[in-house]
């Protein structure tokens, strides 16, 4: 229980943390989508292609429910982020668009068929397609960019964006919550096939 | 009496919040030092310096995750080694530490927050140890007078032992909640990934 005196206990860092993050921000408003916090956080958001991703892997953990409404979470940021490396020190990865493609197409579908594999299948599964992801942030980056801001601010995003498909996958506690959920999937699935076939 | 409670507390973090934003601006016209004094400029220090924050950042969810929570014992550690590191920057011999070790030890204590080890005392003091160590060797001056330099060092050590404090009392709160338990897991895991992407970044440069 969230007691007053928790409350204050929370509310320091989180003052600090405004404070740390303003300052980070401002330092690199002037260079535009080459570095910094802002354009950090706004990469990931830039493409709908990973954003039905990223999506789709909490939307599948709050599905699968248990261990896995985490795991997944915190799974996929990290063996993103080692992709992420393999594109910024140009280590090739064949198929990489069909890859975030694949990605949209089975997570969605996994939402879709309510399929709900073993925890470490789904786990194998999201860290593949996060290498994809991570690899085309990665060759994307451009050389000016600011390293530490940057990453701060693209894995904050990635992060709320799983946390918007949790928000949304919790809806499956009620009978209707579960049909929206897994229609969410399909709309996912949808676009998946759409970035595929270059619909869009 | 809880009425008045629950109001007295609605009404400060919105005002604390308020006065954050706007204070901060004043504060950032300063940011070069001047103005907030030199104590002020040292705590601001480790904080307005992303991989001091997440060294700090990991090193206080790390200790607030142990059980039984006991924040004294890395604190005896953590005080004098950051002090005498401190110290060893106003010697003139010491430019900072070499960045990617940094990063390497923010992102080795984060993979110990988000698999939750279970971490012995001494390993517990080895790592206060050596953050204490890298934050402090990495906070030198470059010029000022010794009383100017004295005041700034002071700042940042008292910066860098509050922040961890802080955080380890905040992630020892979340310990007996389920939800708070795995935010800290994901914080850690977060910091993991922000630290392998600013690796390969320094990686590029350098090759």
């Amino acid at each position: 229980m969230i007691t007053p005196k928790n409350r204050n206990t929370w509310l320091a860092p989180c003052i600090l943390l405004l404070f740390a993050l303003q300052s980070t921000a401002d330092a690199h408003s002037g260079t535009g989508s080459a570095g910094g916090f802002v354009s950090g956080f706004m990469h990931p958001l830039t493409g709908l292609d990973h954003i039905v991703a990223m999506v789709g892997v909490g939307l599948w953990g709050a599905f699968l429910g248990g261990r896995a409404m985490w795991m997944l979470p915190v799974v996929f940021p990290v063996v993103m982020a080692f992709g992420g490396a393999m594109g910024v020190l140009e280590m090739p990865l064949p198929g990489v668009e069909i890859g975030i493609a694949l990605s949209g197409i089975v997570l969605g579908a996994m939402v879709a068929f309510a399929a709900k594999p073993p925890l470490w299948v789904a786990g194998i599964i999201v860290g593949i397609f996060a290498i994809f992801h991570g690899h085309a942030h990665g060759t994307e980056l451009p050389e000016s960019a600011n390293a530490m801001t940057f990453a701060i601010g693209f894995v904050l995003s990635t992060g709320l964006l799983h946390l918007s498909g949790i928000a949304f996958g919790l809806l499956v506690k009620w009978p209707w919550g579960r049909i929206a959920v897994r229609a969410g999937g399909v709309l996912i699935s949808l676009i998946g096939f759409g970035f595929l076939f270059k619909f869009l | 009496m809880n009425r008045v409670l629950r109001q007295r507390y609605r009404v400060r973090p919105s005002l604390i919040f308020f006065l954050t934003f706007i204070l901060q601006s004043v504060a950032h016209a300063h940011l070069t030092v001047e103005g907030i004094g030199e104590v002020g400029s040292g705590v601001l220090h480790p904080l307005m310096t992303p991989v001091h924050v997440l060294i700090l950042l990991a090193l206080g969810l790390m200790l607030g995750q142990r059980v039984p929570f006991d924040l004294k014992t890395p604190l005896q550690i953590l005080a004098p080694a950051s002090a005498i590191a401190l110290l060893a920057t106003t010697t003139g011999k010491i430019n900072g530490v070499y960045p990617p070790i940094l990063i390497g030890l923010a992102m080795g204590i984060a993979i110990l927050v988000a698999l939750e080890v279970k971490i012995c005392s001494m390993v517990c003091r080895l790592i206060c140890a050596i953050a204490a160590i890298g934050i402090g060797l990495d906070s030198g001056l470059e010029m000022g007078t010794a009383l100017m330099v004295g005041k700034t060092l002071a700042g940042t050590w008292i910066s860098i032992n509050i922040a961890t404090s802080y955080t380890a009392i905040c992630a020892s709160h979340g310990a007996e909640k389920p939800w708070a338990k795995i935010g800290t897991r994901v914080i850690g895991s977060w910091i993991i990934a922000i630290s392998l992407l600013v690796l390969a970044f320094s990686l590029r440069k350098t090759s």
